[in-house]
């Protein structure tokens, strides 16, 4: 499995013992007994708590702050306000986006208008939480109201302007050649389907919140920053821009991150304003959202539309798609979600042989909270194709799962290039749709579908093949570097950057690093996440940190490998290139008993320098920095899911879930699943429950988990994994599978109950799907057919 | 979400409870497990001066036979009336509808007083209470008096209790002879409070008739509600003259006010309504009539 590239390693380990294996995870004694370190476990001397002032209203002028009444409360240290905080901003760029790309106005605190409910509009610094909320109910702002902006699909149209210097309240528009070039193929097709598909905006959620804590050491001139974050070295530098500071001065440092999935990615406004402040304050100054605030102003994800148009022959065989995709992007994005929209466009054709097609992406501004970052950020690609392929299969009449096996692509076209220009290989579509399909017995089930429907009940089958790009070989993402420390008693650690927020990434490490040094798993442990001590990373997302890091491991090692031989050797009398590293120890090939430990290595490589070949460095110490060798690397998967629809009630029952995955040889099989089925659950989520909702006058009704569903263990079936490894282009050929559960579960739910209700002729194309859709669906179906009795079942 | 200031009390008495509960007036609240309270505090949705704890106040826990009736202690929790054998043999609606309520965690610390008295509209032990005829407990500096559960239940949120007044038990009557009872409820998730529910206890007489029934329902009004009217029609009623669906309709008939949000308009909470009514229904009738 070893595909290792770069410099010729002339040492190698022996076979690997840990990468594949189903490795207990070192993360968990300490996680799963209450004994992680998250942020806000955090407590420094004299620490200041922060508290923000948010706008009640989702857009309005700001007449004017009253801070008096807050500020005279007993334990109360400041209030600051936009003028206090925001002359403080230098550079505030970030480093995935580019300085220089035409990024969105993004004020640490509101101006001169608020633009959502949640607009951070003063931040209360206080001895405790509980005096900053109540000082904050005291801070008096007077606003104008103003008409918001609050529905994005018809914001183009609107005479009122979230931000006064973009027009039709469109942040950004681009796309492929234009659809009128496909118009003939669309209208001469055998045949065409054309629909709006929907979804609603939900959100990340991670159980852990944002937060952080901020220490300024003025006499030192040095800041400390602790962050829940997925990008420690990000932090840092995004602050050493805002606030004009030496990078080298800052450190940031996160142990246990509870959750990111894109939210924690990067620097938001709130935690702009809290390293602006702590330069104002006496001592460490921690924020800690509270749920509430997360819901409200932490950002959305998904909220977007597409008009999807799919031509076929008369045989089932795509001819042409299209997308015309628009995205809400909320008052404040992240930087700069006009860039990675592209990517909805670009993996629209899917795993799919589609000889035409093109896109275009319109990404628009509303009065409601911005958009972040989500698990499989362009997932729409995959909502809007595997609907729409139900949809198509469904009127002409043939089987969804015959229509996808006409048309997926098979292992002996590649490398093929879709319609919009992204080059596929290495994929392996059709065996994991097979595979999925062979877990269910996918005729057995069409035959109790069958028996269930003469009962009166409804089940249903739906599936999601996709193919999505992990692992980003450029800019910020481009490289990883690793640290590999063997200390004097043979014991080794190991630094990346770190930013797992859940990601097993320690694991993952570790048992990258036994391999590669031949030693024990238990005598290698891993610092990550402190900048001070490890090097500069991108931090994890974009399903990356599984191949970057086994490309900065195994760069690493191998310099170490070398060295230890050539100690060995000199010490053994024996070449360098008979010296093999097995079980902690460097042994001659071929020659019972001949060799050293590694501690015994090590020893001499810091105890006994004179014993040192000549020439040979001192110490067992080596950095690496890995660089990406491909663009990109693609994974691809299959989602299968059955349900049950009560059509009464709405009600619908998940039956079973199968995910055939193809993300390369697994490292750690256990640690692959886990991610699968994180993000499938969020991707139930989405196509069920979880929706992050805005009233007419833009004010948000999901503030609470009482409102904000999240699926539970009770919603969620057990989740049955199938693999398929197809070694990819990088180190080992491993492939991301951070993000994949999250795209290809809404679109199999969905056309799983789908094709529960197919014998009431309803088409689904709008979520969140919830018990009163469906029953409007169904009473909308029975109505329009009664017509034509016995169409439609009673 | 941090509460705003309050000053905590701890009384050991129902007395000394209620005598505080006087004196400080409308500014104090009991707090009876805290499950409803304790998140609308931490949200400010409501600010309080003085919180009233019940938990260590003498003689409110325990579950007996007395006079006909099982009588639950106001400040016993869900989880031990869920466990106890007494109610699920005496009150087996009870015991029903109580795995229904949240989660566990809830219900080891939320009692039955405490939902009682928050009277949600949308929560199970409400809507038991009215199907059940329930008689409740109360004392206060005046004394002690009797509320019919069809009494109890004034508003939103709000119950028949003065601010001085203390929930102390209450007491289910035994429904004996051909009974059967059932409670089903529609929501979104597991643990959710019900877009729609429905309690239902039917006694028949010895042949085929309705000797009575009470039919409570659940997140469908601003109140917990009885279908008292669709009660009053099936009171008598041969078993043959009604068909579930039937009992569905009349008792989602005559609502108003049915509630509406993003889980469910108030059309299809009415829908739903009247299918929970329908299932509960049949079901508690088979059990009668398998009695």
């Amino acid at each position: 499995m070893d595909r290792t590239r770069g410099p010729v390693d002339p040492v190698r380990a022996a076979a690997a013992r840990y990468a594949g294996a189903r490795v207990a995870r070192v993360e968990d004694p300490r996680l799963l007994t209450g004994h992680g370190t998250f942020v806000d476990d955090v407590v420094r001397p004299g620490m200041l708590h922060a508290c923000f002032v948010r706008s009640p209203l989702a857009r309005a002028r700001i007449t004017g702050i009253d801070v008096s009444e807050a500020l005279a409360v007993e334990g109360v240290h400041a209030v600051f306000t936009a003028e206090d905080l925001n002359p403080g901003v230098h550079e505030p760029w970030y480093s995935l986006a580019g300085r220089d790309v035409p990024d969105s106005p993004r004020p640490p605190l509101a101006e001169d208008e608020v633009r959502f409910v949640g607009d951070p509009v003063a931040l209360v610094v206080a001895a405790d939480r509980y005096l900053a909320e109540d000082a904050a109910e005291l801070v008096v702002v007077d606003y104008e109201p103003l008409p918001p902006v609050v529905d994005y699909v018809t914001a183009r149209e609107s005479a009122e302007l979230v931000f006064p210097q973009f027009a039709r309240n469109v942040l950004g528009e681009l796309g492929g050649r234009p659809t009128t070039e496909l118009a003939p193929v669309f209208d001469q097709a055998p045949w065409s389907v054309r629909e709006t598909v929907y979804q609603q905006a939900y959100a990340p959620v991670p159980i852990e919140t944002r937060g952080l804590v901020a220490e300024w050491s003025a006499a030192g001139g040095e800041l400390t920053i602790w962050a829940a974050t997925q990008s420690p070295h990000e932090v840092r530098l995004f602050c050493s821009r805002l606030l004009g500071l030496p990078e080298h001065r800052i450190r940031v440092v996160m142990r246990d991150t509870g959750g990111g999935f894109g939210q924690k990615a990067v620097v938001q406004r709130e935690d702009m304003c809290v390293m602006l402040a702590a330069l104002k304050v006496p001592a460490a100054l921690k924020w800690i959202e509270d749920r509430r605030e997360n819901l409200l102003a932490a950002g959305q994800s998904r909220h977007e539309h597409g008009d999807v148009r799919m031509a076929f022959d008369a045989d089932g065989r795509i001819l042409a798609a299209s997308i015309d995709y628009v995205q809400d992007v909320g008052a404040y994005p992240v930087p700069w979600p006009v860039g990675p929209s592209m990517a909805v466009g670009m993996f629209f054709p899917g795993p799919y042989r589609v000889p035409e097609g093109t896109f275009s992406i319109t990404s628009v501004f509303s009065n409601t909270v911005g958009r972040t970052a989500y698990r499989g950020p362009w997932q729409f690609e995959s909502v809007a194709r595997e609907l729409m392929l139900d949809v198509a299969a469904r009127r002409m009449g043939m089987d969804p799962v015959e229509l996808r096996r006409r048309n997926l692509l098979r292992r002996d076209e590649l490398p093929y290039t879709n319609p919009v220009g992204v080059p596929y290989g290495d994929i392996s579509p059709l065996e994991t749709f097979e595979q999925a399909l062979g877990m269910l017995d996918y005729e057995a089930f069409r035959k109790e579908q069958e028996r269930a429907r003469g009962e009166g009940r409804f089940l249903g089958v739906g599936t999601c093949t996709y193919v999505e790009p992990t692992t980003a070989g450029m800019g910020v993402h481009g490289t990883e570097g690793a640290t590999i420390r063997i200390e004097p008693s043979g014991k080794v650690n190991v630094y990346v950057s770190g930013g797992s927020t859940g990601n097993s990434l320690e694991t993952t490490v570790v048992q990258l690093t036994a391999d590669a040094l031949g030693v024990d798993i238990a005598d290698v442990h891993t610092i990550q996440g402190d900048t001070a001590i490890t090097p500069f990373g991108g931090g994890t997302g974009g399903s990356r940190s599984g191949s970057m890091t086994a490309g900065a491991v195994a760069e690493t090692a191998a310099v170490l490998r070398e060295r230890i031989a050539a100690i060995a050797a000199h010490r053994l009398e024996a070449a360098a290139e008979d010296i093999e590293l097995v079980d902690g120890h460097a042994r001659v090939r071929g020659v019972p008993g001949a060799g050293l430990s590694l501690a015994e290595i090590a020893a001499i490589a810091y105890l006994q320098p004179e014993s040192l070949p000549p020439g040979m460095p001192a110490g067992l110490e080596a950095s690496g920095r890995y660089r990406a060798e491909s663009m990109i690397i693609l994974a691809n998967a299959t989602h299968l899911c059955t349900c049950e629809v009560d059509v009464t009630t709405g009600r619908v029952t998940l039956l079973r879930y199968i995910v055939s995955e193809d993300c390369g040889p697994m490292i750690n099989p256990s640690v692959v699943e886990g991610q699968i089925a994180g993000g499938t659950v969020q991707g139930i989520g989405g196509a069920l429950y979880e929706h992050l909702a805005y009233d007419a006058d833009g004010n948000p009704v999901t503030g609470t988990f009482m409102d904000y569903l999240l699926p539970t263990a009770a919603e969620v079936p057990i989740i049955e994994y199938g693999h398929v490894e197809t070694p990819g282009p990088g180190p080992g050929g491993y492939k991301g599978v951070g993000e994949g559960g999250a795209i290809g579960a809404p679109p199999a739910v969905i056309n799983a109950v789908a094709d529960a209700l197919a014998p009431f002729g309803v088409h689904i194309t709008r979520l969140p799907l919830t018990p009163e859709s469906i029953v409007t669906l169904v009473r909308r179906a029975r109505e329009s057919r009664a017509a034509e009795p016995g169409t439609v079942p009673r | 979400m941090k509460p705003s200031a309050f000053d905590y009390h701890a009384p050991t008495s129902v007395a000394e409870a209620v005598s505080l509960l006087a004196d400080l007036g409308e500014d104090a609240k009991p707090i009876a497990g805290g499950q409803s309270l304790v998140p609308m505090l931490a949200l400010r949705l409501t600010a309080l001066e003085h919180l009233v704890d019940l938990r260590r106040v003498s003689g409110l826990r325990g579950i007996e036979q007395r006079d006909g009736a099982v009588r639950i202690g106001a400040m016993t929790t869900q989880a031990v009336i869920g466990r106890s054998a007494e109610v699920a043999r005496g009150v087996p609606l009870l015991a029903r509808a109580t795995p229904l309520i949240g989660h566990f965690q809830i219900r080891n610390r939320g009692t039955i007083g405490g939902s009682l008295a928050h009277a949600d509209a949308a929560a199970e032990y409400p809507a038991v209470a009215l199907a059940l005829g329930a008689q409740l407990e109360a004392q206060s500096p005046r004394g002690r008096r009797t509320i019919p559960a069809d009494r109890f239940f004034t508003g939103l949120w709000g119950t028949d209790l003065a601010d001085d007044e203390l929930l102390t038990a209450v007491a289910f009557p035994r429904w004996d002879g051909r009974c059967g009872f059932a409670i089903e409820e529609f929501a979104r998730r597991s643990g959710d409070f019900a877009i729609a529910g429905a309690a239902v206890a039917v006694a028949l007489d010895d042949g085929a008739r309705i000797r009575r029934c009470g039919i409570g329902l659940f997140g469908l009004g601003p109140t917990p509600l009885r279908a008292s009217a669709a009660e009053a029609a099936l009171t008598r009623a041969g078993l043959a003259d009604v068909t579930a669906e039937d009992v569905g309709r009349t008792a989602l008939a005559d609502l108003e006010s049915v509630p509406s949000d993003l889980h469910g308009s108030a059309d299809y909470r009415r829908h739903v309504g009247a299918v929970v009514v329908a299932r509960a229904w049949q079901r508690a009738v088979q059990e009668a009539s398998d009695a």
